[in-house]
């Protein structure tokens, strides 16, 4: 996959920002306030986790990125493009694995792979290329005539990666990838995104499992509530909220620190 | 190919291949109806009818088949792709990616609408060998069945893109469209009405589609051609408008 270096030198250096993002509000027009004012610098090359619970706004700050809900306020540039009024440069940066499955049933997964490069302006020679190379990578070759409605729930989620990256993204958005997966899977991804990261691609990985985002994630950001709360490194948020690592920062953040399992075992120890 | 023209044609394909891959539902069955159409108001009713202004009544019967067999299809393609790829969130893909409203407007439109010229070519293809069907204003019938295609194809995007539910699809097809189109002229001719049903004839825009198929192919015509025409150029560029604007607005497909 030496390409990705390519594209990568290809255009800017490595010091241009991946994604930056401004005063990013979104209100639905039910009222709810998703993103209240998110202002997040994502650096080229970064693996970037986004963590916070459920509702705090991960999948909405996603999808304004990707043209899948339209801001209220502020800006998104993607490796310098505008994601509103270059909206066709920007998109062309990304790809996405959205955390709920989202795959035609009416195409084989060979096809589906085909579509979205085509979507992205692929030649033909090199879809059919590229779709073998991640078929291959994915272990879809022999699934690669199925219709996507009788892949079982790891493949749809291999098949999602492998569409994320058919185009050559240089932005890899994960929306928690590995909900779900078992633990072979898992680790094959893991493998994969962070082999791909080492050749340069860009990854903002959302996810619930502390753990994976400590193993692959050189930069993390908090989000509560529709507002980045904190970030950091790892290490950086624990000595922030005073705590001995990341799980115990995120309790903090959530506001549950009886929770924490550093602090239930030194109750624990405390003689009855 | 540019990489805008491998974009649009990979948009226009996926329509197509969604109803190639269930071509008995979506050519096979409409072709079925338009045949069994032909063989009971033509065949069967057909001979204990009058010629009608001078023609044969399953000739004057076909160009309205034909007519309704591109509307229907081009719609109901439309309203249920749309609608399919909305629910299983499939649309996404296409919505993230560098595709302008205008080619993602485009390309859905064009699905519906070759699904309806392929129904309406094999329905006049099986037309001309059951009956002698003339083709008298070529220069006419083109235009007026490409409008109509268009039209049909624009107004399934819009009750796609509006429905939240396959009823909402179902609605406007079976108690709004086939309604229309039945009672628009396609078996009849309303000079035969008795008022005031002759009267709200003239006030169904299907009825205005079907005489321009049916002058193109026979020269007889219920109302003026070229005010048809244009009024149906009009309204097909009206809906392409609003169709347009809903896009760009990214109503009801980006939150």
């Amino acid at each position: 996959m030496r390409e990705q270096t390519d594209i990568r030198n290809g255009d800017g250096g490595a010091s241009e920002r991946a994604l930056a993002i401004e005063g990013l509000v979104k209100t639905y027009p039910n009222g709810v306030a998703a993103l209240r004012g998110v202002s997040l610098q994502i650096e080229a090359g970064d693996f970037f986790g986004l963590l916070g619970p459920n509702g705090a706004g991960k999948s909405t700050l996603i999808h304004c990125t990707t043209g899948l809900a339209q801001p209220t306020d502020g800006s998104i540039r993607i490796f310098g493009h505008d994601a509103i009024e270059h909206y066709a440069a920007a998109r062309l940066a990304v790809g996405l694995a959205p955390q709920e499955p989202n795959l035609d049933w009416f195409l084989t997964v060979e096809e589906t792979l085909d579509y979205h490069a085509g979507y992205f302006g692929m030649p033909k020679k090199e879809r059919r290329e590229r779709a073998r190379e991640l078929l291959e990578t994915f272990s879809l070759t022999e699934k690669a005539k199925e219709r996507t409605r009788t892949l079982s729930g790891g493949m749809k989620r291999r098949l999602l990666l492998a569409r994320a990256l058919m185009h050559r993204p240089r932005l890899l958005i994960l929306d928690e990838p590995t909900a779900g997966v078992d633990i072979e899977l898992r680790l094959e991804l893991w493998h994969y995104v962070r082999r791909i990261n080492e050749e340069g691609t860009t990854i903002l990985l959302t996810t619930h499992y502390l753990e994976e985002a400590e193993q692959l994630c050189n930069r993390i950001a908090f989000i509560n509530e529709g507002d980045i709360v904190a970030q950091g490194t790892s290490a950086e948020l624990a000595a922030r909220y005073g705590v001995a690592n990341l799980e115990d920062a995120y309790l903090a953040l959530v506001g549950r620190e009886e929770l924490s399992r550093s602090h239930l075992e030194a109750t624990a120890e405390v003689p009855a | 190919m540019t990489a805008a023209q491998i974009r649009f044609f990979a948009l226009w394909r996926r329509e197509i291949n969604r109803f190639m891959k269930v071509k008995k539902q979506t050519i096979g069955a409409p072709l079925l109806e338009t045949f069994l159409y032909i063989s009971v108001f033509g065949a069967a009713l057909g001979s204990r009818i009058d010629e009608l202004h001078g023609f044969d009544y399953v000739v004057f019967v076909i160009p309205g088949l034909i007519m309704m067999a591109w509307a229907m299809n081009a719609f109901s393609n439309n309203s249920s792709s749309l609608l399919q790829q909305k629910f299983q969130g499939a649309i996404q893909d296409q919505l993230s990616s560098p595709a302008s409203p205008a080619e993602l407007l485009i390309a859905f439109s064009l699905g519906g609408f070759l699904r309806g010229m392929v129904v309406a070519t094999l329905t006049f293809t099986a037309g001309s060998l059951l009956a002698d069907l003339p083709v008298e204003h070529i220069l006419v019938l083109i235009p007026s069945l490409f409008l109509v295609g268009f039209f049909f194809a624009q107004l399934g995007v819009l009750i796609g893109v509006r429905a939240e539910q396959f009823d909402d699809v179902a609605l406007a097809q079976q108690f709004v469209l086939q309604p229309l189109i039945f009672l628009g002229g396609v078996f009849y001719s309303a000079s035969l009405l008795p008022e005031p049903f002759q009267t709200l004839t003239h006030f169904n825009p299907v009825f205005y589609c079907i005489n321009l198929v049916r002058y193109g192919f026979l020269g007889f015509s219920e109302v003026n051609v070229a005010l048809s025409l244009a009024a149906l150029a009009v309204a097909t560029a009206a809906l392409f408008a609003l169709n347009l604007r809903l896009f760009q607005r990214g109503y009801k497909l980006r939150a």
